[in-house]
């Protein structure tokens, strides 16, 4: 049987994801976004455009949020990955995840995963982000249901609730 | 028992913690056991016969699975309205892009490469690619003359009005085609056994529609054949008709390999491959008083289908009775029709036609009142439509809408009059241009004329084994709130709390036909239907003597369970029965549209930066009257996420075609708005209830598509001085028209003058 | 794929198959031609987060930009935001946050897209290239390192390693703006990075580069000289518009055409223009020293002659000069290090020679003709600089003269110290030491002494 990858060395690459550690087997250059997909189930990152334009692939590498239809999966050995998957506390969910059901943030929900890793990388960076920071550090991430205005006014009431927690 | 209303309120989104946890099954998330991947050989020409197919020695063809026309087991089309658009090309193609063979393997890395290892010679014929091309009929594409379908709307004596008119105003309006842009792109699963048949999974709005589509191709019963709507990563009539043709090459996979097969579109076969926005152009001739009343006129409306019939025959229906605006005609002759093109055909996008003759409309309303030098505003009071009057069908408007009062309402929170008048001050200079604009119109819900009657949709409404209750309808869910409001509405009907109702995943085996989930009908129409099923629920138990007129929640659960348990199924049926006093006449093209139209008033602030001579909208009011807001939120994301398509219709989204082939299929190069392209939208609501609604409600999905586009463009006329009549509205057109005008040069300099005129 | 983790392993690799690997950082090019099947023949080698490729490292005269550093890591730094702001700027514009996170500088340089926002800002800047291969290392001015559309000056054995820029521009107005089809995530359909300096009211110095107007990134050296030195009014924008049209080659693509660019890269220079005239001081806003900015306008000869004093080579005025202008002291006194730095040990002892002994206050060797009237500038500056010495002890006055001839006697050249601020004793003991200095040694550290003494002479001169 014909393999793509026929000839070409899997690598053994090995990272933490939402806490645990996992180990996969696979060619250096399958996209991550394929390995958390395929092989790990973890189906919560989409792909919308595999350009890195769209942003519905988001994940958090080391704290940093990436498209990972544009890793190759050898880069991220050793690293530590936090998906959609990992953002809710088992059955408590993420003050943004709160925010967003009860503001409307999600609609169809396909950009929503990356839109709140999104969310979660800029308000671990700047807890009380103004409108114009909010807009610009969702600006990688594509919504065609919501126009937008309910996401911001939900990474906005998120910010506001943790400020006063 | 009392209930709090549930109808009103901004209840919890059914499946919203399953999208905030990443946890939706959209139909890519899912993996069968066996399952093969599938892929699409398609026209790289416009038009020709094909004469050979050569499949490259390179690649073991032996593992792969190929399905070609002849394999097609019944009829080798996508049944729709007309049969003409082939499932798979046979002798000839008419459109790039066209598919010709399907492959399928276990390994999807591989099917890239042996798509491109297939070579189709080809005979090309002449290819046509614009309306103006299809009308001269020098090619003969579709039928006998490139005509797809024709609408004569005509009311009053159109002819007799020239000669009173005071004016006479001319303008013709152009739209180009628009992507959807779903960010989930087309994707199906299919699974066949000779027992079950036929089942599809799949990203979709209308299960039927597929479900008869592969009756036809396959040659199956409707009980071998399953369709199934997995959660759908947005659609906006993109994934109305298209899915039947996507379900179909998965079917055959299927069939032919006895595994199931998986197709999942990438971005840049997507948007080359599927259904656009019909592009459009209208003419309008209009005779007009001094007073500045319309006399009468003339539109011309014409829409591009691409090469084959599909849908365009419903567009063109929807535009051409949605021409006249929401204006008085005293007289008026509409002529519409739709040609074809040697482009893929386009399709169902929001507004569905209404979008592109609305933005001619209002466009049109700025015009006449330049020309007759009164304000964009006293011109729409002096026309509007009121209670009693007649609209270009001859529908009475029964209801009490008031859009002077309308009209009124938007200017304040808009601050029109104020801005308008520091604009004109502020613009003498400088390189910034700032301007008002205004777009008043309406969006009719439902089936148009007697749509609604041919549908006979029916809902089920059914009461579970453990005293819960589900909602059984086709109607899907994918963004707009489906499942919500039809669970709230089936709780208020019967008094239950919204958690102890669900709507079941719509599944041909288990629900029935409540018609697809399209024209803005899914809350008015099937949710009427859903209260009345849910009451006779509620009517079955009590004549039962289970349950009594006045209960609470646990009464119901407990009633219910012991019906079920008794005789084994709960369900009450409701079907779709025309109001009495609603009549079409589909040979005159006249009568009653239309159940209920909304009605709306929107206003767009923008500003031109004659630096890029690019367009920011910095302020955008939308007003509408839609009935009875059954969900605020909901109905407040559906109007924000209708004006940002809008924008992006008017400002940014340019399909950009090379011989019938949109070239830009990726995100990167179609640019629709970012987060930091677009102001905060304002919404606001009036509420006159309709009669023929759930609760009162409008249909409102796509109204918000039809006012952003007329709005923002009559804007930049008022900020620079200058008509524009085609969308989308690029920088560089308003470059090319600020240069026509000999208004080019930003005031850096003194003197008039573009790089390379200097003087 | 593979991930080697050194720089020398890697460069080994491409030295071994040149041609074949292709490096790969943050992927943001790469994975998309990768998925595109582009890169069939090639084999990739990760360069991604290499230490060696990723620190931001600043001296006195420049900041070093290691090649791997990501957009973010350059947002993230407070010398880029604070002098290098056009590349600040352009940094947040490429893409949005999470290719921010992963795209770096070294992999934009080498995909050479004319179209790249922060390219233009490294043209501006000055930018020079440090390139890596088995063969060692290169610099590059990165002026002239794209030499067609999408084609460089890389071998194909190299990796760019490092990007220098120099701390020059402090004082500069800088503007920089993209114009794309949206306000993110956008391929620029022009962009602009600008620095302009204005003194006396005339531009100085101005510095314009445009992206997306030509195959390559493109500074505009025409339309940069015929702006300098002339008054900004709305007859230098008509001529500067003019200038740019006959430099720059736009085309029509898919996003745009080029009577659009042209039209736009005209306005935006003629923004920039407009509001560099109208600069108005920001608080904490440094004008230009008066002395600097008559200098900066002075002839070349001129200008040499009258830096002189500060040094005594020559070449080193003459390569002061040459780099005008100088915007204010911290670029004057990087220019001067970075000068001197290249000079000849000719050139070192010209300097010296310029000096009377330590201890004495008249210079012993003969002085170039032409350059006589400075002479006494550097005689008095000696005089001060000495001024501890003047007022020792007899004692170690004895003793520092004949640890002086000690000195002549085995270096054939005075004893050069930096003596401001130091006591008699301390330069005593210094000249001891150096004394055991072999002849290549003590060339260096009189040569260090030497800068010194510039930088403070520099100092002083602005101050008249």
């Amino acid at each position: 049987m014909t393999d793509s990858r026929a000839g070409h060395v899997q690598a053994r690459i090995s990272f933490t994801i939402n806490g645990g550690t996992r180990t996969v087997h696979a060619h250096p250059m399958e996209r991550l976004l394929d390995v958390l997909r395929e092989r790990l189930q973890l189906t919560g990152a989409k792909e919308g455009c595999g350009e890195g334009e769209c942003g519905s692939c988001s994940v958090l590498i080391d704290g940093m949020l990436v498209n990972s239809c544009l890793v190759p999966v050898l880069q991220a050995e050793g690293s530590n990955i936090i998906t959609i998957e990992g953002i809710a506390a088992g059955d408590t969910l993420h003050i943004l995840q709160e925010a967003f059901l009860q503001g409307g943030g999600a609609q169809c929900g396909i950009c929503t995963p990356g839109m709140i890793l999104a969310a979660v990388h800029l308000l671990n960076r700047n807890p009380e982000p103004t409108w114009e920071e909010i807009r610009e550090g969702l600006s990688g991430n594509l919504c065609r249901c919501t126009g937008y205005t309910q996401i911001i006014e939900a990474v906005a009431e998120a910010a506001r609730r943790r400020a006063t927690a | 028992m009392r209930n709090d209303s549930i109808v009103g309120k901004s209840v919890p989104r059914k499946e919203g913690r399953d999208k905030v946890t990443g946890t939706s099954q959209y139909v890519d998330d899912m993996v069968l056991p066996d399952m093969l991947f599938g892929a699409t050989v398609r026209s790289q020409i416009p038009r020709g016969r094909i004469r050979r197919i050569t499949f490259s020695p390179q690649i073991n063809w032996d593992e792969f699975v190929i399905v070609a026309a002849k394999d097609i087991p019944g009829k080798n089309c996508i049944s729709l309205i007309s049969d003409d658009q082939p499932c798979l090309a046979n002798e000839a193609v008419s459109h790039p892009e066209e598919p010709v063979l399907l492959l399928a393997h276990p390994d999807r890395h591989l099917l890239p490469q042996a798509v491109a290892a297939i070579s189709i010679e080809y005979e090309p014929l002449p290819a046509i690619f614009t309306m103006e091309e299809s009308e001269r009929r020098s090619e003969i594409i579709w039928g006998e003359d490139n005509i797809f379908k024709t609408y004569l709307i005509e009311k009053g004596q159109v002819d007799a009005i020239w000669k009173d008119a005071d004016y006479i105003v001319e303008g013709e309006y152009t739209t180009g085609a628009q992507e959807q842009l779903y960010i989930e792109n087309n994707g199906m699963i299919a699974a066949f056994d000779a027992a079950h048949g036929i089942t599809v999974w799949g990203s979709l709005q209308c299960p039927y529609y597929i479900h008869k589509a592969l009756m036809a191709l396959c040659d199956l019963p409707a009980e071998k054949v399953r369709v199934v709507q997995m959660e759908t990563g947005g659609a906006f009539g993109g994934k109305e008709e298209y899915p039947s043709m996507i379900a179909a090459h998965a079917a055959l996979l299927a069939m032919k390999s006895g595994k199931p097969v998986k197709i999942i579109y990438d971005r840049m076969e997507d948007m080359a491959a599927t259904t656009k926005r019909h592009p459009s152009r209208t003419h309008h001739r209009t005779a007009v008083s001094k007073q500045g009343k319309i006399l009468g006129g003339e539109i011309e409306f014409t829409i591009d289908g691409g090469a084959y019939a599909t849908l365009s025959s419903v567009v063109l229906s929807r535009g051409a009775i949605h021409a006249g605006g929401p204006y008085f005609w005293p007289s008026i002759r509409i002529r519409a029709k739709a040609v074809a093109t040697n482009a893929p055909p386009h399709g169902a996008f929001r507004g569905f036609g209404a979008p592109q003759s609305l933005f001619a409309m209002e466009r049109h309303m700025d015009r006449i009142a330049k020309q007759l030098g009164v304000s964009p505003v006293e011109i729409r009071r002096r026309n509007f439509l009121k209670p009693g009057q007649a609209t270009t069908t001859e529908q009475v408007v029964r209801e009490p809408i008031n859009l002077q009062k309308l009209l009124a309402r938007a200017l304040e929170v808009s601050d029109y009059q104020f801005k308008k008048e520091k604009f004109a001050k502020e613009n003498q200079g400088g390189t910034i241009r700032k301007g008002m604009g205004i777009a008043a119109f309406l969006h009719g819900a439902g089936f148009t004329g007697s749509g609604e009657r041919y549908l006979s949709s029916v809902v089920g409404v059914e009461g579970c084994a453990d005293g819960s209750v589900r909602v059984l309808v086709s109607s899907t869910e994918f963004g707009q709130g489906t499942k919500t409001v039809l669970s709230q509405i089936a709780a208020e009907a019967l008094a239950l709390p919204y958690e102890n109702v669900s709507m079941a995943q719509p599944d041909t085996l288990e629900v029935p036909n409540s018609g697809p989930t399209v024209a803005s009908r899914t809350v008015m129409v099937v949710g009427k239907l859903v209260q009345s099923a849910a009451l006779g629920v509620k009517q079955t138990l009590i004549s039962s003597n289970l349950l009594r007129d006045a209960y609470n929640a646990e009464e119901f659960r407990a009633a219910c369970q012991e019906y079920v348990a008794t005789h084994g199924q709960l369900r009450s049926w409701s079907r779709y029965e025309a109001p009495a006093d609603i009549f079409w006449d589909d040979q005159k093209y006249r009568g009653e549209a239309y159940a209920a139209f909304a009605w709306a008033v929107y206003i767009a602030e923008i500003t031109v930066d004659l630096t890029t001579y690019g367009v920011s909208v910095d302020d955008f009011v939308a007003l509408q009257e839609v009935g009875k807001v059954l969900h605020p939120l909901l109905a407040r994301g559906q109007i924000i996420g209708g004006v940002a398509q809008g924008i992006g219709f008017s400002l940014y989204e340019k399909v950009v075609w090379q011989n019938g082939r949109m070239q830009n299929g990726q995100m990167t190069n179609y640019i629709m708005p970012t987060a930091t392209d677009l102001p905060p939208i304002r919404v606001f609501f009036e509420e006159l209830g309709n009669v023929y609604g759930a609760y009162g409600a409008k249909g409102i999905g796509e109204l918000p598509m039809d006012g952003p586009a007329p709005a923002i463009v009559n804007a930049v006329a008022d900020a620079l001085g200058i008509h524009f009549d085609s969308i989308p509205l690029l920088p560089e057109d308003i470059m090319d028209g600020l240069e026509k005008e000999g208004l080019a040069a930003p005031s850096h300099e003194s003197t008039v003058g573009l790089a390379g005129r200097i003087r | 794929m593979v991930a080697p983790g050194s720089l020398n392993a890697i460069i080994s690799l491409l030295a071994n198959e040149p041609g074949v690997w292709l490096p790969i950082a943050g992927g943001t090019d790469v994975m998309v031609q990768y998925a595109a099947g582009k890169l069939a023949a090639r084999k990739l080698v990760s360069i991604w987060n290499l230490p060696e490729l990723r620190q931001i490292e600043a001296t006195a005269n420049g900041i070093r930009i290691g090649a791997g550093c990501t957009y973010s890591d350059l947002r993230r730094n407070e010398i880029v935001r604070r002098e290098f702001p056009l590349l600040y700027s352009a940094s947040g514009w490429t893409g949005g946050i999470a290719n921010q996170n992963r795209g770096t500088i070294g992999g934009n340089i080498v995909n050479a897209s004319p179209a790249a926002d922060s390219l233009p800002a490294l043209l501006v800047y000055d930018a020079e290239l440090i390139l890596v291969s088995v063969r060692g290392e290169r610099r590059l001015p990165y002026a002239g390192f794209h030499t067609g559309y999408k084609k460089t000056l890389l071998a194909t054995d190299e990796l760019i390693q490092a990007i220098c820029l120099p701390r020059r521009f402090a004082g500069y107005f800088s503007h920089a703006r993209k114009v794309g089809a949206r306000y993110s995530q956008a391929i620029s359909k022009v962009c602009i990075a600008a620095l302009g300096l204005l003194g006396d009211g005339v531009v100085q110095d101005i510095r314009i580069a445009l992206g997306s107007v030509a195959p390559v990134p493109l500074r505009l050296r025409e339309t940069e000289q015929g702006v300098k030195g002339k008054v900004i009014d709305s007859e230098l924008l008509l001529l500067a518009r003019g200038a740019l049209v006959a430099e720059i080659r736009p085309i029509d693509d898919i996003r745009s055409t080029a009577r659009y660019r042209a039209a736009v890269a005209g306005n935006l220079v003629a923004e920039f223009l407009k509001l560099l005239s109208s600069r108005r001081a920001k608080p904490g806003d440094v004008p230009v020293n008066p002395v600097l900015a008559r200098w900066n306008r002075l002839s070349t000869v001129d200008a040499a002659r009258n830096i002189l004093p500060c040094c005594g080579s020559i070449n080193w005025a003459g390569g002061m000069a040459a780099r005008r202008p100088i915007a204010d002291e911290a670029a004057l006194l990087a220019a001067s290090d970075e000068t001197w730095r290249n000079l000849t040990p000719a050139d070192w002892l010209e300097a010296f020679q310029s000096h009377p002994r330590i201890g004495e206050s008249r210079s012993s060797s003969a002085q170039s003709p032409q350059i006589l009237p400075s002479r006494d500038q550097s005689v008095e500056w000696s005089t001060q600089e000495q001024g501890n010495i003047a007022h020792a002890e007899t004692a170690a006055k004895i003793a520092l003269a004949d640890a002086n001839r000690e000195y002549e006697r085995r270096f054939k050249r005075i004893f050069i110290v930096c003596a401001t601020g130091k006591s008699a004793q301390e330069i005593l003991e210094m000249l001891r030491r150096r004394l055991r200095n072999d002849a290549e040694s003590e060339l260096h550290e009189a040569a260090e002494q030497q800068s010194q003494i510039t930088q403070i002479r520099l100092k002083k001169w602005l101050q008249e």
